[in-house]
């Protein structure tokens, strides 16, 4: 039997197992420091996986009523299907507030490996454009890097985690360490040349968190489509499958799951952070953990609600926060701007069997560029990410068998959807509502976030 | 210790495969197995049991069972209502050289998930159903469920053809409702009756799936010129 892992005292205790924590667990413990790593929700095994179960094999064809009683809000995103909704939290046990006229959909995991078990697996790197916005534009402030400081950790990452992709040498959209990247279709090559010959603009193929060949252990993509569900492969990128399984691999790392952690201890006349505690998932029981150094990759707004909840008498405020700001500029994609056409003089022939590319087509950002020069309506700009595929017309007019034949027809359609940066702005912000607790009696946050005028020209011009 | 959940070197759990005979699916399944089983090495095993954190997908339940239960009943229609549903789906999608909607049990499907929606949902499908009856006794004196397949047809086909084409097209707005109420129903009516007949088995199978999950990597476009025809 191992030693009590609450007894040890680690060097570092890092406090999530997603993208970032898988990261964290994995250097750290290869350094050879003795690393917690905490995870608030179970252990995942590829056998639950369900990316090949068909939809007719789902009772409800995702349309399950406890999907909609326990996840109204997770739903809202389509990873959240009836076929894995456990991965995400219950709403019911994991409230969080806003105000009436300020929504936000805040999407949460808790599961080993967090949301990098269904997030989109698109990987574009930032460029000095991004990075200096504030020297050209004069709103906020530049980030305090270059590209090129960033590069060689960008390396690191795309050859370890397996980025399939073409380069473009365009300014705007870095090239990277890229495995060979997917196929187009006919319709993403004419829209390509088109965009290309009319506007000049560039449209690349996705660059994808999926290996198209074996890569640091792992199978290349086998094609079947929903890679939400899990992949039994391992080929699209996920922590549980890497990181995590490095970090355990080195004997160096303890893993801890259903511990939710409600708050960083304090060593107070040290001033240095002692530990967390966690309340167990399961049996309620609060916890404590002891630890040199702590690691917040909770997830943005976790990780901050966490840091709130962490008050004591000489920070009243919660920890990393004497200047007042912390859980302000909140910043999410404004998403929108969408268009979509069909290609009438192109034969469809649509197909119900695989390949199932799960990757779409990038059209690279063009407002805003040294190129193009100042927009006269707004800073920043956006990109559009979106795809051309045949596809069956269920919404064939008629009945009977020229009903059934036209729907086979098809229609060969293109449609793209555009995301644009949302600017730093200090209203937007999260805190702690006093008169909210979730299931395990940590206080949850209240969060009144909204997109400006900004963005909302943004999205107009998309 | 209560709590952690340690790694071992169990096998994959996918390995303890289970098939009697092994068709093409299989074939491909085991081969994809072998491929992530020997390049993973050690993976997670539960040290507790985690059948309470599952979804029934994720479990392995056969959700289509529930249709093909012997003794099925209706959770929300009721006979009429539900053998009109019946006779409509089956004019809307019939059987021809392939199965049609009633094979499909298409109207199983819809009073299950009818019975899950909001009130309000459910109370527009009931509106629309009934409408089929109403204008069937207006124009010609009887029940729908009384007509012949020939006035049925001629019944619905008039609704069936001023609406939008596709989705796709951009000159229509996707959500736009047809003017017309008598087409508002008869939308709403078959919309719901191709989705349960096109996500079913049988309707997977009209529109060509082969049971296959995997067919190799995407080749996308391979014209040489750029007609792409």
């Amino acid at each position: 039997m191992a030693q009590d892992p609450l007894q040890q005292t680690y060097d570092a205790i890092v406090v999530g197992s997603g993208a970032t924590g898988g990261w964290a667990a994995k250097r750290l413990s290869e350094a050879g420091l003795k690393v917690a790593l905490l995870e608030a929700g179970r252990a995942v095994t590829g056998r639950e996986f369900t990316e090949h179960m068909p939809s007719f094999q789902l009772k409800y064809r995702n349309h399950s009523p406890e999907v909609m009683r326990t996840r109204p809000i997770q739903r809202q995103c389509y990873a959240c299907m009836e076929y894995n909704y456990e991965w995400f939290v219950n709403d019911l046990e994991n409230p969080y507030s806003t105000p009436p006229d300020r929504p936000f959909t805040w999407q949460r995991l808790r599961i080993l490996g967090g949301r990098s078990l269904v997030w989109g697996r698109q990987s574009y790197r930032l460029s000095d454009v991004d990075f200096k916005a504030a020297s050209r534009d004069g709103y906020d402030v530049d980030w305090p890097f270059s590209y090129s400081d960033l590069a060689p950790f960008y390396d690191i990452v795309e050859n370890y985690v397996g980025i399939s992709g073409a380069p473009e040498k365009n300014e705007m959209l870095p090239d990277g360490q890229f495995l060979p990247p997917m196929k187009m279709s006919c319709g993403e090559i004419r829209l390509r040349d088109s965009m290309k010959k009319t506007f000049g603009r560039t449209v690349t193929i996705g660059r994808t968190a999926i290996v198209t060949q074996p890569h640091n252990g792992r199978a290349p993509c086998h094609y079947c489509g929903p890679c939400e569900r899990g992949c039994m492969t391992y080929s699209y990128f996920s922590s549980p499958f890497t990181t995590v399984k490095d970090a355990l691999k080195t004997g160096n790392c303890t893993l801890i799951t259903d511990a939710i952690v409600s708050h960083v201890d304090m060593d107070v006349s040290a001033n240095k952070a002692r530990g967390v505690t966690f309340v167990n998932r399961t049996t309620k029981e609060t916890k404590h953990v002891r630890g040199k150094t702590v690691v917040l990759c909770a997830q943005a707004l976790e990780s901050t609600r966490i840091l709130l909840n962490s008050s004591t008498q000489e920070y009243p405020k919660g920890l990393g926060n004497s200047s007042g700001l912390l859980g302000h500029y909140l910043m999410d994609h404004v998403v929108g701007g969408s268009a979509s056409a069909t290609f009438e003089d192109m034969q469809a022939s649509p197909s119900a069997n695989p390949p199932h590319r799960p990757n779409g087509i990038y059209l690279v950002r063009f407002r805003n560029t040294p190129a193009e020069g100042k927009h006269p309506h707004f800073i920043r700009g956006y990109g559009f990410q979106g795809g051309s595929m045949p596809d069956f017309n269920m919404d064939a007019a008629g009945i009977g068998a020229d009903y059934k034949k036209a729907v086979k027809r098809g229609v060969y359609g293109v449609s793209l959807g555009a995301f644009g940066e949302s600017l730093a702005n200090l209203d937007n912000f999260c805190e702690i509502d006093p008169n909210l607790k979730d299931a395990w009696g940590i206080p949850a946050l209240r969060i009144s976030m909204a997109h400006g005028k900004n963005e909302a020209a943004l999205m107009r011009n998309a | 210790m209560d709590f952690p959940v340690q790694v071992t070197q169990a096998s994959s759990a996918h390995s303890q495969a289970h098939q009697t005979s092994l068709s093409r699916r299989d074939l491909i399944r085991a081969a994809l197995l072998s491929a992530a089983a020997s390049v993973l090495g050690p993976s997670f095993s539960l040290a507790q049991a985690i059948e309470s954190g599952l979804t029934p997908a994720a479990r392995g339940e056969d959700g289509a069972a529930y249709l093909t239960d012997p003794h099925w009943k209706a959770a929300f229609l009721n006979d009429h209502q539900n053998e009109t549903l019946i006779a409509l789906s089956d004019v809307i999608i019939p059987a021809t050289d392939t199965s049609g909607a009633k094979a499909a049990l298409v109207n199983r499907y819809l009073d299950l998930l009818i019975s899950v929606q909001p009130s309000e949902f459910q109370q527009e499908f009931l509106a629309a159903l009934k409408f089929i009856d109403s204008e069937s006794q207006a124009q010609l004196g009887k029940e729908f469920l009384e007509l012949s397949l020939e006035d049925q047809t001629w019944l619905l086909k008039p609704w069936a053809y001023t609406q939008q084409s596709s989705h796709w097209t951009e000159r229509n707005d996707p959500h736009a409702q047809p003017a017309d109420l008598a087409q508002q129903h008869f939308h709403r009516l078959k919309t719901l009756i191709a989705a349960a007949y096109y996500g079913s088995e049988i309707g997977q199978k009209e529109l060509g799936w082969d049971g296959e999950f995997t067919h190799g990597p995407y080749e996308g476009c391979e014209h040489s010129d750029a007609t792409h025809s």
